[in-house]
């Protein structure tokens, strides 16, 4: 056999990613922002760096890994990224719709709802980037308990401009690039038992630090509520896992008296005990809100103009952190937070017709800004939806300025196999209201292509629109829901009972037919000269079936 | 006359009719049958499982154990001596030398251990059904816990690679034309105990205490991830615990609940697991150097060695070599060719067995080819062991032996655990005449009616063609 072993082990001390010398670097953190409409969105992030390291080269994947020793960085989702040669992962389990009109950029853009998978990884490995990446769909299902493994090739698409890495991608040696792999199932849930495996990777899960807070039973009761997981490399730094968790909370509906007061403890069920004993930073951000008024307690370590912040220490008190409005009596909805988003952009997007062969897509985008903005938008349809593209149209207004539309890709659906992608440029005039529309066709379904709750409808994955200035943060559009013709489906059984009764009967009736005996019955006396009228061809009852 | 000859003509007409013939009517009766009968078989042969057929295992009946044990492995090269001035036998290589005193009484009880360690009457303690099953590739994750490391006296981290390189490394070398190794390691920070540890009152003050029974529960799967699932390959476990300041000493007690001296345990096939207490004056939180590791490790060591079934040599013998002598090699590789030969024919057999049960279980190539390799495999094992020549010239025979008894290890049991053995077990035969039961039974209707009629009628034309051939119509009325 080999004796690779100990060669793998004398290696390991000078070149490779998982030397001694190599630091790993955990901070979390936890953000609080009070919104106009009461709700508090909250957002953990915990960072965890190994330093000096690189992502496996796909062509060592030929060779046994070298020993991989983690400390705080998670042994299982390294060991993932080490099979498949990952260069950058990035896995989001939403659930609900973020109302960027309300409440603002999300603290992570991906907040598309359902599960959202994309990866960069390097070609010229023995074994192709699609296997790779159904292995490691395949691993992270494992992993967090998610039905990721339908992210099949009918989802798959390679939208590389508007998911560009986020990280570095290290050189490859010369024919061979990064290729991107993403996919979405907008109709994934996500609850605690993606959760429980996902705090597991944690260094301090339950019993320190701000991770403490997580508890599920008040996380998936909030309006939205989402995970996150980030990997990427950055040059010069290293290796950097970001696992954040996103959920806004509505203390109005959980107050007894409608005030939208809130203390961690009110918002969590918990509060943070004592700090976690290996992270570098730990610290809690509360954005101060706009109007005023407000009492928080205890006094924060630091003061910005629009924020504060508190420290958690090693030998820190247990702390909970509270925010009343003493003044106000019951709070009472701001009217006017339709008519002033506070989104650079509105988006809205719609699928009209009854039909169950043709629809509309409609697309409507508001500019709230006061300068043009340029955004690129990002269309995947699965192939049973087909854009009829020469219906694309472009409305501002009355008028229909198609210069508004430009750099446009698509790539046409293979019916069964890939879906469609569609990415174009928009230019969003100042304050003005842009609809996007076309047609597209219905296709009809094979029997074996329907999901298990085929009555339900299928769930078409959100847009996306990536500003082209500024923090380039995506935005999504809602998913949506498409109605195809679906068949009764005792029908195959039917079909046979049928068919072989009609078989038989048309069997039976020929047969018979071939192997009836004719014969000549006289009817009564017979009568002179007059033979016709006594003759009569009869079956003959008792031999005839 | 003239007026009765019109009918006579007309049904005479009827019946000489050409599709009214007797012949016609029987001739497409015929066809129809001939028609079915040929579709049986195809009916039959489209809606097979597929099912191989297995070669016969009967060939498999005289591995039997002790003939292997005896047979395995055969090597030149093993020497005794006896040394004066030796007050102690010492093994290196394959050679041992025994103390004058010793070598007339006791020579074949000295050798047992080396050779036969195993063997009924001599069981070390035991040890053997803590040895993991054979596998081609292991991987060891070695796993630092703290039990709690926010409540103070944290170790944040490990010199894993020295020590690994001090202590684990040699072994895997040694043992590198047994197995591949794959080595991960993870240090967790938060990881309770399932149960609370029996706080008991000893001379040296409180101890919080480990029953035997407590060990057996001791790894709280449900709350520790202690390896990643990237591979199938079976993992060997490495824990170090460390307890928290709350549950400080945590020490192992025996079945008496009285303390012992141990600070680690094996858990059977499983791995095994050291309790570290920090000392009352420990730091808030340091990392382990490879100092600090090294009892740990050497602990580890020996635990990795019985793991793999490396036979221990008795305390009173010295090895002159370092960790395992050539002797022991030997031993251990006829162990485990033996352990994969018995364990590769029981699973062939019980495949054949499992196939003849179960007469819907689908065999494939796959499966087939499997069971191919496996048994050729077996026979390459005794080609190795039973030719005269190879026994003599080839003098690694026990690496090849075992080489061989892997891959038929490895083959009988990927045929044995063939995903495609499992596809049609949930759809049984009934099934089938269920869905085709519409349709041939109104079909067989017709046919067999017709049948009897036209047999009925052809017996009754025999019998009455002597007596009264003219007459053809009275017999067609009846």
């Amino acid at each position: 056999m080999h004796i690779h072993a100990l060669i793998i082990l004398a290696s390991l001390i000078g070149i490779n990613s998982a030397t001694p010398t190599q630091e790993e670097e955990y901070h979390e953190s936890l953000t609080l922002r009070p919104l106009r409409d009461g709700k508090v969105a909250t957002h953990f992030a915990f960072t965890t760096l190994i330093r000096g390291a690189v992502p496996r080269a796909p062509h060592s994947l030929a060779d046994d890994d070298v020993s991989q020793h983690y400390t705080l960085f998670p042994l299982a989702l390294g060991q993932i990224l080490r099979e498949y040669a990952i260069t950058e992962l990035h896995l989001n389990l939403n659930a609900g719709q973020w109302d960027y009109d309300r409440w603002g950029q999300p603290g992570e853009p991906a907040v598309g709802s359902g599960a959202e998978l994309w990866v960069w990884m390097g070609d010229g490995a023995p074994t192709s980037v699609d296997a790779r990446w159904k292995g490691t769909q395949n691993a992270l299902a494992g992993l967090f308990c998610t039905s990721l493994g339908g992210m099949d090739a009918q989802r798959t698409t390679s939208p590389t401009r508007a998911f560009p890495p986020a990280g570095n991608l290290p050189r490859l040696s010369a024919p061979h690039t990064h290729r991107l792999r993403h996919a979405s199932l907008p109709a994934e849930s996500v609850c605690t038992e993606n959760l429980t495996p996902f705090l597991k990777l944690l260094p301090c899960p339950v019993q320190a630090g701000v991770a403490a807070l997580l508890n599920p039973h008040r996380l998936f009761d909030a309006d939205w509520h989402g995970l996150g997981i980030d990997v990427r490399w950055i040059a010069g730094k290293g290796v950097e896992l970001r696992m954040t968790v996103q959920a806004v909370f509505d203390p109005v509906r959980m107050s007894s008296e409608g005030k939208r007061d809130w203390t961690l403890r009110s918002l969590f069920g918990r509060v943070i005990p004592r700090a976690c004993p290996v992270a570098s930073s730990s610290r809690i951000t509360v954005d101060l809100p706009a109007d005023g008024g407000f009492v928080l307690l205890p006094d924060p370590s630091e003061i910005y103009p629009t924020s504060v912040a508190f420290n958690l220490a090693r030998g820190m008190e247990e702390l909970d952190i509270s925010m009343h409005w003493s003044q106000e009596v019951r709070f009472s909805y701001p009217l006017d937070l339709t008519s002033t988003p506070i989104s650079a952009i509105s988006v809205d997007r719609t699928l009209k017709g009854a039909s169950q062969t043709h629809g509309d897509l409609a697309l409507v985008l508001r500019n709230n800004l006061h300068t043009p903005q340029r955004v690129l938008y990002l269309e995947t349809l699965p192939w049973y939806i087909e854009l009829y593209l020469h219906t694309l149209s472009v409305e501002c207004g009355h008028s229909r300025p198609y210069e508004l539309f430009g750099n446009l890709t698509y790539t046409p659906p293979v019916p069964h196999g890939s879906p469609t992608l569609l990415q174009a440029e928009l230019i969003l005039p100042p304050h003005e209201r842009v609809r996007v529309a076309a047609r597209f066709r219905k296709s009809f379904l094979r029997y074996t292509e329907h999901p298990p709750d085929a009555q339900r409808g299928w769930d078409l994955p959100p847009a996306v629109l990536v500003p082209e200035q500024g923090a380039r943060a995506r935005v999504y559009t809602r998913a949506v829901l498409v109605d195809l013709a679906t068949p009764d489906f005792s029908m195959p059984y039917n079909v046979i009972i049928m068919t072989c009764t009609l078989a038989a009967l048309v069997f039976g009736f020929v047969f018979n037919m071939l192997t009836r005996k004719f014969v000549v019955v006289y009817v009564g006396e017979k009568k002179e000269g007059d033979a016709r009228a006594l003759e009569r061809v009869e079956r003959s009852p008792s031999k005839e079936m | 006359m003239d007026q009765e000859q019109p009918p006579e003509i007309k049904h005479k007409h009827i019946s000489s009719l050409y599709f009214q013939q007797p012949s016609v009517r029987r001739s497409i009766l015929i066809a129809s049958w001939i028609v079915i009968l040929l579709g049986v078989p195809l009916w039959w042969f489209t809606t097979a499982i597929e099912r191989l057929p297995l070669p016969s295992t009967a060939r498999l009946a005289f591995w039997s154990t002790d003939k292997l044990e005896a047979r395995a492995g055969g090597r030149d090269g093993y020497t005794v001596e006896v040394v004066h001035g030796l007050d102690h036998p010492v093994v290196k290589s394959r050679h041992l030398s025994v103390p004058v005193h010793e070598a007339v009484a006791r020579l074949p009880d000295l050798l047992l251990p080396l050779v036969y360690p195993y063997a009924a009457g001599y069981r070390r303690g035991g040890l053997e059904h803590l040895v993991a099953q054979y596998a081609p590739r292991y991987k060891l994750a070695f796993t630092l816990l703290n039990e709690d490391a926010a409540a103070g006296k944290a170790i944040t981290g490990w010199d894993i690679h020295r020590s690994i390189q001090r202590h684990i490394s040699p072994v895997l070398h040694r043992v590198s034309a047994l197995h591949n190794f794959t080595i991960e390691s993870q240090v967790h920070f938060h990881s309770p105990l399932a149960f609370e540890p029996v706080l008991a009152n000893f001379e040296d003050g409180p101890i919080y205490g480990l029953t035997q029974d407590d060990l057996k529960v001791f790894v709280n799967s449900a709350e520790w991830s202690l390896a990643s699932q990237v591979s199938n390959d079976p993992v060997l476990h490495f824990i170090v615990f460390v307890p928290s300041p709350s549950h400080t000493p945590l020490r192992i007690l025996d079945n008496n609940n009285n303390l012992t001296t141990a600070n680690a345990f094996i858990l059977p096939q499983w791995g095994g697991i050291v309790v570290t207490n920090q000392p009352s004056d420990a730091p808030a939180s340091h990392s382990f150097s490879a100092d600090d590791l090294d009892g740990v490790f050497a602990t580890f060591r020996k635990q990795l060695l019985i793991l793999l079934g490396v036979s221990e040599l008795p305390l009173e013998y010295e090895l002159a070599d370092t960790l395992i002598s050539d002797w022991q090699l030997d031993t251990l590789y006829r162990r485990r060719a033996t352990e994969n030969i018995a364990s590769s024919r029981e699973t062939l057999e019980s495949i054949v067995k499992l196939v003849d049960q179960i007469p819907n279980m689908p065999v494939g190539e796959d499966v087939n080819g499997d069971f191919q390799v496996a048994l050729a495999a077996l026979e390459d094992v005794a080609f190795t062991l039973y030719s005269f020549a190879a026994y003599h010239a080839c003098s690694d025979s026990p690496e090849l032996t075992l080489q061989n008894s892997a891959r038929a290890v490895t083959h009988a049991s990927r045929a044995f655990f063939s995903p495609g053995m499992l596809a049609l077990l949930y759809f049984p035969p009934e099934h089938t005449y269920a869905v085709y039961t519409p349709l041939f039974f109104p079909l067989m209707g017709p046919l067999v009616a017709t049948a009897l009629r036209e047999f009925a009628a052809w017996r009754k034309e025999g019998k009455q063609r002597p007596t009264n051939a003219g007459d053809e119509q009275k017999v067609k009325i009846d």
